[in-house]
């Protein structure tokens, strides 16, 4: 595993290894780094299940505000810095209290989606969360799409859930050519690699079905679970128009989604040389 | 808890940045921005595009679709002599400002580095000079923005009883004073469009109009005698009254706490869009002057360049030249009145004026009173519609900021003050900053007597606003 860390980032604890000073009794591995992204000016707060879904992870807990491009962040923080910080400090004291690891981080920013992305490099996330409340998390969907993030997803759902006693279904849409025996050749690969990480074999459940539209499938066996996990999807023209797939998926299922991110490369150069 | 903008020593040293399009990844110098204050960090957003076009934007509105009419009239073909003598000053300033930019990457700009480098008195001057400079140049760009507009009416074949210029104008600073208030569009990637359309009008136009001129499509036109009768003064004090076209650079530097890499784009930013206007300037002087004679250019005002194209290309010509003048003038207004409220902003954050100048509306995110501040006077100043005199006061107190600049950086040098440690330092400093402080204040010399008098007036009042409300601040080395 790349390790792209910046000298900047000495406390921060890394992925699998190193624990956060703050914390108690936590494993000293395998927390999944998880971004929490909220627009904390808006009124935009910790959505009710949050603490329940990320008591496992190592969350980054981006407090944002965009600003139009009149106006200098540099006013704007002056101005809100303050409100904004006790604010993230409320939540980031609500993650804590069920044993999440916890970073906070605020940014005045003209653009959310560049802020964003530069904190999952500083931070190598695993997934960003869509916030959105869940009233429990007892069964989580995972869509798998193929074996690329495979390894991602595994370390993600395991790292949260393993103990738990969260039931995970792994869903896969049939694509053009794939056979059913392919398929679950994949997500028994997947339950294999959960296994490895300390899930209970019985609470992983597979789903397969042929469908013509993932995004509607996805969010529709959604409403039967309390959260869903599915994978980043490359930008294109359709994901231009409609927006990304997670997104939509977020939009319909209206509960919490954990984006699973693609690995990003090597970030370590600018600083570190 | 990392407390967020706390760096480690070193980290700021000034190491070429390596990867210029990888940078999703922290540099060091975000980070510069935020040092000490718990409060949160700020995003760099604008890349050297971004700032390209927000230093061409504000600047070819002016020199290009405004200016040639009037230069022409009182220098000749010279003129274009009197616009590179504006781009060599703007450059001799744009070197220095560069290494004071990355040293203090701050908005404010020029406000910035002489109120630090030189102590409040100056920084006042320049700081309440810099925001009505902006006033008055946004008003320039207002009238000329209403001379497009009205010509639009012209080219349509409606008659209007009146000249449409300057109540268009004043029409154009409410409405654009308002969309800042509430807009909360992407303007930066509209100010890249724009910029990017005229660039490619111009191109083609000045091209095939060179060409021309040059004797490659037809008969040789007969250029007038170069040097106008009155010799090199007249091209003198036209370079001091076109010089209102090289205001955009420092534009650049009010945002410098955006700019991603600071050390590496804010000095390509300012000296190539410097350098892009002031070629696009010569040509068009050029161009126009082998199409017409000066005399004849001076008649048709603001909009000769609409003639110039029509001789050439014929109607299709005008109307994209009035189509690129609409945009030029749009964009050189809409960021020059972005600035004044920036500005508005430095100085208050400073208490030389009260603070709830630099209040933010939470809904919108704008600053409502600081934007009210520069759009008010803008428009009053754009319903007197004296093109020459805005444009000159304009560059009067632009050019005191930048001599003040070049000072600035001489004293910065000689002092060596701990925090100063640019990451671009300017060649020849002294040499450079020397010549661009004289040449600037020089340059006020050739101005109308009238233009220095309202000029030196803001000057006095603005220090005798400091005297009165802010004699007690100290901002000289304060971060």
């Amino acid at each position: 595993m790349t390790d792209p860390r910046t000298p900047t980032d000495e406390e921060q604890p890394p992925t699998d290894g190193g624990e956060a000073p703050t914390d108690e009794e936590q494993p000293p591995t395998d927390r999944p780094t998880v971004l929490v992204p909220l627009e904390v000016l808006e009124g935009e707060s910790l959505p009710n299940g949050t603490p329940d879904l990320l008591a496992n992870a190592h969350v980054v807990l981006l407090g944002y505000h965009v600003l139009p491009e009149q106006t200098a962040t540099e006013q704007a923080r002056e101005q809100f810095g303050e409100t904004a910080m006790s604010k993230l400090g409320e939540f980031a004291g609500a993650l804590e209290a069920v044993g999440a690891t916890v970073e906070k981080r605020l940014v005045f920013t003209h653009d959310k989606q560049t802020t964003v992305d530069r904190l999952i490099y500083e931070y190598d996330c695993l997934a960003v969360l869509v916030p959105n409340s869940a009233e429990r998390v007892e069964s989580v969907l995972v869509a798998v799409r193929g074996t690329v993030s495979v390894d991602r997803i595994a370390r993600l759902v395991a790292g949260l859930f393993a103990g738990t006693g969260t039931a995970v279904t792994l869903y896969h849409v049939l694509g053009e050519g794939e056979t059913d025996a392919d398929v679950e050749t994949l997500l028994n690969g997947v339950r294999s690699k959960l296994v490895e990480r300390g899930m209970d074999e019985d609470a992983v459940e597979i789903l397969i079905e042929g469908t013509e539209a993932p995004v509607d499938a996805i969010a529709g066996h959604g409403e039967a679970h309390d959260a869903v996990i599915m994978g980043e999807t490359n930008p294109s023209v359709t994901t231009f128009i409609f927006g990304m797939p997670a997104e939509q998926v977020a939009e319909r299922f209206l509960g919490p989604v954990l984006v699973v991110q693609r690995e990003r490369p090597d970030a370590t150069d600018a600083s570190a040389e | 808890m990392r407390p967020p903008g706390v760096i480690p020593p070193g980290m700021d040293a000034p190491d070429p940045p390596a990867a210029p399009d990888a940078d999703p990844v922290p540099d060091a110098d975000p980070d510069a921005v935020d040092a000490d204050t718990g409060e949160g960090e700020l995003e760099r957003t604008i890349g050297l595009t971004g700032g390209l076009a927000i230093g061409i934007g504000t600047m070819i509105g002016a020199g290009i679709f405004v200016f040639p009419g009037l230069a022409a009239e009182n220098a000749g073909p010279a003129a274009s002599l009197s616009f590179a003598i504006g781009a060599v000053v703007a450059l001799l300033v744009a070197l220095p400002a560069s290494e004071l930019a990355t040293a203090m990457p701050r908005s404010g700009g020029g406000y910035f580095f002489i109120s630090r480098g030189l102590g409040t008195a100056p920084g006042a001057i320049v700081g309440l000079g810099l925001w009505l400079g902006l006033v008055f140049a946004s008003a320039f760009y207002l009238v000329g923005l209403g001379s497009y507009a009205g010509q639009v009416f012209l080219e349509a074949g409606i008659a209007l009883p009146v000249n449409p210029a300057v109540p268009l104008g004043v029409a154009f600073g409410v409405g654009l004073t308002a969309l800042s208030l509430f807009g909360t569009e992407n303007t930066a990637s509209l100010q890249n469009g724009i910029v990017i359309v005229l660039l490619v009008i111009l191109t083609l136009f000045l091209s095939y109009g060179g060409l021309d001129a040059l004797g490659v499509f037809g008969a040789e036109r007969t250029p007038e005698r170069f040097f106008p009768p009155g010799g090199l003064l007249p091209v003198l004090q036209t370079a001091a009254l076109v010089f209102a076209s090289y205001l955009g650079f420092a534009q650049v530097a009010t945002v410098a706490g955006d700019i991603k890499e600071p050390s590496r784009n804010l000095p390509l930013a300012m000296v190539a869009s410097v350098l892009v206007v002031g070629v696009f300037y010569v040509a068009t002087i050029f161009v126009a002057t082998s199409a017409f004679g000066s005399a004849r250019l001076g008649e048709f005002g603001e909009t000769a360049m609409v003639e110039v194209a029509r001789e050439f290309v014929g109607f299709p010509g005008a109307i994209a030249i009035v189509v690129a003048g609409l945009l030029a003038t749009f964009s050189s207004a809409n960021a020059s009145i972005l600035s004044a409220s920036r500005a508005v902003y430095a100085v208050s954050r400073d208490d030389l004026i009260p603070s709830a100048a630099s209040r933010l509306n939470l809904q919108y995110g704008t600053p409502h009173v600081a934007l009210g501040l520069a759009g008010g006077p803008i428009v009053v100043l754009a319903a007197t519609g004296q093109v020459e005199l805005l444009a000159e006061v304009a560059s009067f107190l632009h050019l005191v900021m930048y001599g003040l600049i070049c000072v600035a950086l001489i004293q910065l040098r000689r002092e060596q003050p701990d925090w100063y440690a640019p990451s671009f330092r300017c060649p020849a400093g002294f040499a450079v900053a020397g010549a661009g402080a004289l040449a600037s204040f020089a340059l006020i010399a050739f101005m109308q007597p009238a233009s220095i008098g309202v000029g030196a007036a803001v000057m006095i009042a603005s220090y005798g606003w400091y005297r009165y409300y802010a004699a007690d601040v100290e901002l000289k080395g304060d971060f």
